[in-house]
């Protein structure tokens, strides 16, 4: 998959996602130049990751329902995404909190449709 | 137009996602354009054997990329291309963005913005972006705040 974000994820006993932002991501190289700082699209990102893995089934992102950015976060951090999944009208709710080693980071939440098979 | 933009934004390879302006009315509206291309550095070391649909340009690209041209809207009579000093853009959140179809290698991308309300400090805007004339994606609100660079810094962070 395309991906900014290219880290590998992985998810600890307790269901949450753990993902280390890589200092040579190209995504740092120009966000940006001599001051590298995480964008909020790439925590978005790392939710989306993060739900393709916990996923019940396949789906694909219909919409990015809201997102909120608490805390900046930087080349190394290792975050952890927190995902509960609800089922809605047309399709799944991802509502996540992403936190880095200073505290939080972001709460987003993404509405999934299913695939037709 | 590539030299405006780049002269009004802090953004630089491979994360400036907004090719040229079409149309700019300051405190207003904007069009612009972003080419996707299969060159881009989220292509690099993929599998041969992927799909189509696994092959689309990354969703929260799309969205970055529309954030880019609000960027430029907002900041086009005051440019702080430098994230360090003065007064900086902070991506302050989203309300409903929708995805329509998917965005491919070979897309011309045209963003559609406008401001839905300027503060002091804040500014919302809403729009669209289209292929083809076809709807990709629409931006219900995003908010973006202007605050101090040194909010960013990483000693105002505790940062280790």
């Amino acid at each position: 998959m395309t991906t900014p974000v290219r880290g590998p994820i992985h998810v600890a006993a307790d269901g949450r996602a753990l993902i280390r932002l890589d200092p040579d991501d190209p995504i740092f190289a120009g966000h940006y130049p001599g001051f590298p700082i995480f964008p909020g699209v790439g925590l978005i990102e790392c939710v989306h990751r993060s739900a393709q893995v916990s996923a019940p089934g396949e789906l694909r992102l219909a919409a990015i329902e809201s997102t909120r950015f608490t805390g900046p976060t930087f080349p190394g951090d290792e975050l952890t995404v927190t995902i509960k999944w609800s089922e809605v009208d047309d399709g799944w709710r991802c509502a996540a909190e992403v936190a880095s080693p200073r505290g939080d980071a972001a709460t987003v939440r993404l509405r999934y449709q299913e695939v037709p098979s | 137009m590539i030299a405006d933009i780049r002269r009004v934004l802090p953004h630089r390879y491979p994360m400036l996602l907004v090719d040229a302006v079409t149309e700019l009315v300051p405190g207003e509206r904007l069009t612009a354009r972003k080419a996707v291309t299969a060159n881009e550095p989220w292509y690099a070391d993929l599998p041969d054997d992927l799909r189509a649909e696994q092959l689309a340009y990354p969703q929260v690209l799309l969205v970055e990329s529309w954030c880019q041209a609000a960027g430029v809207l907002a900041t086009w009579e005051s440019p702080n291309p430098d994230v360090l000093t003065g007064t900086v853009m902070l991506f302050g959140g989203i309300s409903g963005i929708e995805f329509h179809r998917p965005v491919m290698p070979g897309d011309v991308v045209e963003h559609h913005v406008e401001v839905f309300r300027a503060l002091t400090d804040t500014v919302m805007f809403t729009g669209r972006s289209t292929v083809d004339g076809e709807a990709a994606l629409t931006v219900s609100r995003i908010v973006m705040a202007f605050r101090p660079a040194s909010v960013l810094l990483p000693d105002s962070l505790g940062r280790k």
